[in-house]
């Protein structure tokens, strides 16, 4: 084993089919949407070098309305860390205490992310029904007619709406990062602490919570990252109307691209969203490593 | 040194593995085994399409008629096959025969020069299929493609609802404002509505556009001729439209709902009226209880510039065949006679308005459809769909901007400046 350890030749052979496809799926197509970006081109015919033009279309076209989908992303992406990633830490916390049933509550709470999310989509458009949705239905019952709304059309509303059941979808998910990470942390420290006097809460708060950092920095990566590259039920609630209230880079990008055949300008969208992740993921893990010190 | 040689093999078995297993299928081995000439064509008539039935009996008639070729179909979802079809135009993999949409979305494939002009071969057929139908398919006065129907934009209303409040079917403007008044009153919803999937607002925007301003005046402003559309007939019908949504002529919540959530108040007897596309004529016959009660007209007239008989529609489902294909008497030929049977058969299941002349029986086709394609036989004029007959990029705009327009975010004036800006790029 060690032989073919030092032999170079089977390192970079044994690399290739792995090193090959990364190549090939990932890293390529990225430098190819990044010359994309720079053509305006209809995916067909031949583009014309256009240079940074899509990029300061981005950022100046009140029509296209980029920035406006990149402020929805990153409100998503707000309160995905300071909304849902608190209820799936409790969720966590709660069911890694050891409480009856434990088992059955974690699949339960991680079953909407194993439902396809075109269902979870048409789930969520018959609840936000304006006519015989759950949701006027009960506002109706209980005499608040003037709450009611339609829900998905409204353009005050319909962001909101879309977020609920992203935000609801994912809480699984994190929980069962933080479970996990909870369920490695070494019983006797929390008992040590008990003995000490310590609270649940205290114990949480002090021994727990510090114990799983690295978890809560992935998870924060994850919830922020799938913030900006949120797609999936946008698409299928309200595909970013109505009058792209709803809209974020993704649906905008893929809009751009498939409905107005502009090849150019949905690259630059799509190298925005790469380069926002890595900005993003870098940033956060730069900040907890200060905290760290 | 024998378990590196072994090593280096099964790396390498890998790597020609993924390599070859995605090589590409072109169209130029055509002759199968036993002589036959094999000709592949894609379409979108799915297996759930109403037009399924009509490709494969149609097939099969062209298989009987020339045994000498074998006709091989393959169907794929259509919002999909608009990503594949541009694709395998962009890496040279169009099958012999394939199903496009005519007008601006098959322009750029015109112009990339992969599709065979079929001047040649129409001289056979002209007799059968008017000129008239083909103007999507004709490029810079050049044939491109057949067709098989016509479908138009049409108003459906619920006869029975109609008689319960004394009224008879709107032949203008004004009339269908005096319409709507009535049954705001009753509390009945007038005109089904769909913002969500935008195209239905567009159906009902581009007819009331059609019908104020003509069909000249309007292909001419949208395929940029010399026409602005900052003008006053354009700016009139973005006015009608505003007039219907503030008054509440379209289903509440519209912005939310899709098209098949509209339709089905319209077919459930919920709102009274619908415009749209001809294939609802065929969809009520299925969907709806009482199929009886319910009844087609063509779109009011709104302006002298526009007669009733102008039609917002047209022939948009387009073969074009490969300008690679190895045998290309036999693909264009194929491509007609398809188109030719495909016409019958759908017509006769009700799923489509025939392109090609009737020399057949056609007692047994829904009243609807039929109604629809004796309206259309008397047509002066077809001016297709604006975000078919537009480039793809300015009918994004326009369907962003009648979502605007509807949410009250522009106002008439506004979307007509709107529209004049993208189409004076």
């Amino acid at each position: 084993m060690d032989r073919v350890r030092r032999n170079k030749g089977a390192i970079v052979l044994f690399m290739l089919p792995a090193t090959l496809l990364f190549l090939t799926i990932i890293i390529i197509p990225i430098f190819m949407s990044g010359y994309y970006s720079l053509l305006d081109w209809d995916g067909i015919t031949k583009g014309t070098f256009v240079g940074l033009q899509n990029y300061i279309e981005l950022f100046t076209s009140k029509s296209a309305g980029f920035t406006k989908t990149l402020g929805n992303a990153i409100l998503l992406a707000v309160l995905s860390v300071f909304i849902q990633l608190p209820i799936s830490l409790v969720l966590a916390l709660v069911l890694a205490k050891g409480i009856k049933r434990e088992r059955f509550f974690v699949s339960a709470f991680f079953v909407p992310v194993l439902i396809s999310t075109v269902v979870i989509g048409q789930l969520w458009t018959k609840i936000y029904n304006p006519e015989y949705g759950i949701i006027n239905v009960v506002l109706q019952n209980l005499g608040l007619e003037s709450w009611c709304r339609t829900w998905l059309g409204d353009q005050n509303t319909a962001l909101f709406a879309v977020f609920v059941p992203i935000l609801w979808q994912y809480v699984g998910y994190h929980m069962l990062l933080l479970y996990a990470g909870i369920k490695s942390v070494d019983p006797v420290l929390r008992e040590a602490a008990k003995i000490d006097g310590a609270t649940e809460w205290e114990t949480s708060w002090h021994v727990v919570i510090p114990m799983i950092k690295p978890v809560i920095r992935m998870c924060v990566i994850f919830a922020v990252v799938g913030s900006l590259k949120a797609f999936d039920l946008i698409y299928v609630l309200t595909n970013g109307g109505p009058a792209h209230a709803s809209e974020v880079p993704s649906t905008l990008m893929v809009n751009m691209i498939f409905g107005r055949g502009r090849y150019g300008f949905g690259s630059a969208i799509a190298i925005m969203i790469i380069f926002l992740c890595f900005f993003f993921a870098i940033m956060i893990k730069k900040f907890f490593k200060v905290e760290e010190e | 040194m024998k378990k590196k040689l072994l090593s280096v093999l099964l790396g390498l078995v890998m790597t020609t593995g993924m390599l070859t297993g995605c090589g590409g299928s072109g169209s130029q081995d055509s002759k199968a085994e036993d002589g036959k000439t094999v000709l592949k064509m894609w379409t979108i008539a799915t297996e759930s399409d109403s037009f399924h039935n009509a490709y494969v009996k149609a097939i099969e008639d062209y298989e009987t008629a020339h045994p000498d070729v074998k006709i091989e179909m393959e169907s794929f979802e259509n919002q999909s096959y608009k990503t594949k079809l541009k694709s395998a135009v962009a890496a040279n993999e169009l099958p012999d025969i394939f199903y496009t949409w005519g007008g601006g979305f098959s322009k750029s494939f015109v112009e990339s020069g992969k599709v065979l002009a079929l001047d040649d071969y129409y001289g056979d057929y002209k007799a059968e299929l008017p000129q008239q139908a083909l103007n999507n398919a004709t490029y810079d006065g050049k044939l491109y493609g057949t067709t098989y129907t016509t479908p138009v934009s049409m108003m459906f209303y619920n006869k029975a609802m109609f008689e319960e409040q004394g009224l008879k079917a709107p032949e203008t403007w004004d009339e269908l404002k005096a319409v709507c008044q009535k049954f705001i009153d009753a509390g009945i919803t007038p005109i089904g509505m769909s913002v969500k999937d935008t195209w239905v607002l567009a159906m009902t925007h581009d007819a009331l556009t059609l019908k104020s301003a003509g069909a000249e005046k309007t292909a001419a402003a949208l395929t940029k001729d010399g026409q602005s559309y900052n003008d006053a007939d354009f700016l009139a019908s973005a006015e009608k439209l505003q007039e219907l949504i503030d008054m509440g002529a379209f289903t509440d919540g519209a912005t939310g709902l899709s098209n098949d959530e509209a339709a089905a108040t319209f077919t459930g007897g919920k709102s009274a009226m619908f415009i749209t596309g001809s294939w609802l004529g065929g969809q009520i016959f299925n969907d709806a209880e009482n199929a009886e009660n319910y009844d087609v007209v063509p779109v009011p007239v709104c302006s002298d510039n526009a007669k009733a008989t102008d039609f917002m529609g047209g022939a948009i489902d387009t073969l074009m065949v490969n300008a690679d294909t190895a045998d290309q008497d036999a693909a264009a030929t194929a491509a007609f006679e398809i188109a030719r049977s495909v016409s019958k058969y759908a017509y006769l299941d009700g799923a489509g308005i025939a392109a090609w002349a009737k020399d057949y029986d056609d007692s047994g086709v829904n009243v609807l459809t039929k109604k629809i394609a004796d309206y259309t036989a008397d047509a002066t004029s077809f001016t297709i769909w604006f975000d078919t007959l537009m480039d793809s990029e300015d009918a994004g705009e326009y369907l962003a901007l009648l979502q605007e327009l509807y949410s009250g975010n522009i106002d008439p004036q506004g979307f007509a400046e709107g529209m004049d800006a993208q189409l004076s790029k």
